[in-house]
């Protein structure tokens, strides 16, 4: 019996380094995020991340490759005058050759069926987007936002902190852009606050993303956005060529 | 099943048959997820693979009528390279067999679904789950 316990013991130790190895990694005391993330539209919600979406929030049904028709807005609920502007938009005009090549805020090229990179240090984490090479970068080092006279940028201004296990990732100072890619767009004034952990073997990062921006929307909007860990791989420059505005017509 | 939830869901099907990638445009408001794909077989003239999408443009044979230009607009390069898709995959002059949405304007653009030599032999590798 002995010899029994003995070996039952000995055969667990022996698998406590193969559960180590698919624990999530960690860095200076926080969870790691760091690596290439291919985004997977297919990931479940993740609970304790959705409890903590705002009331009064519409959950949008379009991340990765799925797009809202014209005058669908997943729930959004519109000013009038953001209404109106999507009801005039005429896709045409952003395929132009000044245009095609601008680069959506994060809040709409997180979602794109496009892989990223986190390096994760421990006063900033940095976000490379493959989506228009955009870079971000987040600062966890206890600093404010920029003064309200900062510019504004696709990719704003970003400062993040720790809540347990969860990096949270609070933007300001973006330019108006695409919300869902069909007319609606947010003002300067909105405001994001992004949620993102680690699955416990560390291989699916999970996030969601919420939106609020009271000179376009009478709601909130969010949406969950997962990506897969891919060993060895690497971002691919994007390098957009406005020549493909041509295609639509565009004069040059 | 309200008009607008099918067309969402027929544009959602054919967004995910195409691998996603709407790089800055609207697939649902382009192309008419909600007609069939249609097959083309032609000649290649060019081959551009940059982003946001590239683009392969071919002469179909008329068979007795006008020849006719088309332009096949594919997915992002960027997620094509992940299925093998090189800037060279398709020479000018080869023939090749295509499949995908035509363009809601009537014109003879369409958004590619997946791509084959003459001898059917796939052009990369489609996204999982495609058929």
């Amino acid at each position: 019996m002995r010899a029994f316990r003995t070996l039952a013991l000995a055969a667990a130790l022996a698998a406590l380094p193969a559960l180590a190895l698919a624990a999530a990694p960690t860095k200076d005391g926080h969870p790691d995020l760091s690596g290439f993330w291919d985004l997977d539209a297919r990931v479940p919600r993740d609970a304790p991340l959705m409890k903590k979406v705002s009331p009064n929030t519409a959950v949008l049904d379009d991340t990765g490759p799925t797009e809202f028709p014209r005058g669908e807005y997943g729930g959004l609920k519109l000013k009038p005058a953001a209404k109106a502007a999507a009801d005039a938009w005429n896709p045409q005009d952003d395929l132009t050759v000044a245009k095609v090549c601008q680069p959506p805020s994060i809040i709409y090229a997180m979602q794109g069926p496009f892989p990223i990179r986190i390096d994760q240090g421990r006063d900033i984490v940095v976000i490379r987007l493959q989506y228009y090479d955009m870079v971000r970068i987040v600062f966890t080092d206890g600093r404010g936002h920029l003064p309200a006279s900062a510019p504004h940028t696709k990719v704003g201004d970003s400062i993040g902190h720790w809540e347990g296990d969860t990096l949270v990732v609070d933007t300001d100072h973006l330019e108006p852009s695409t919300i869902t890619n069909n007319g609606l767009d947010h003002s300067e004034s909105v405001h994001v606050v992004e949620r993102f952990r680690l699955s416990p073997d560390g291989r699916t990062l999970l996030s969601t993303q919420e939106f609020e921006d009271p000179q376009t929307l009478d709601n909130r909007g969010a949406r969950f956005i997962a990506w897969r860990k891919q060993d060895g791989q690497f971002l691919e420059p994007y390098d957009c060529d406005p020549s493909f505005a041509l295609n639509y017509g565009a004069k040059k | 099943m309200s008009a607008r939830w099918r067309l969402s869901t027929l544009a959602l099907a054919a967004a995910l048959l195409a691998g996603g990638a709407e790089a800055h445009h609207s697939f649902a408001v382009f192309f008419s997820a909600d007609k069939d794909v249609i097959p083309l077989t032609g000649t290649v003239t060019e081959f551009h693979f940059t982003n946001p999408h590239g683009i392969i443009k071919i002469i179909v044979q008329g068979n007795g009528k006008a020849d006719q230009d088309w332009s096949i607009e594919t997915n992002s390069p960027s997620i094509l390279m992940r299925r093998g898709w090189t800037k060279d995959i398709i020479k000018v002059g080869e023939v090749i067999k295509v499949q995908g949405w035509p363009a809601r304007d009537g014109s003879n653009y369409m958004r590619l679904r997946d791509a084959a030599r003459a001898d059917g032999t796939p052009i990369g590798t489609k996204p999982a789950g495609t058929p």
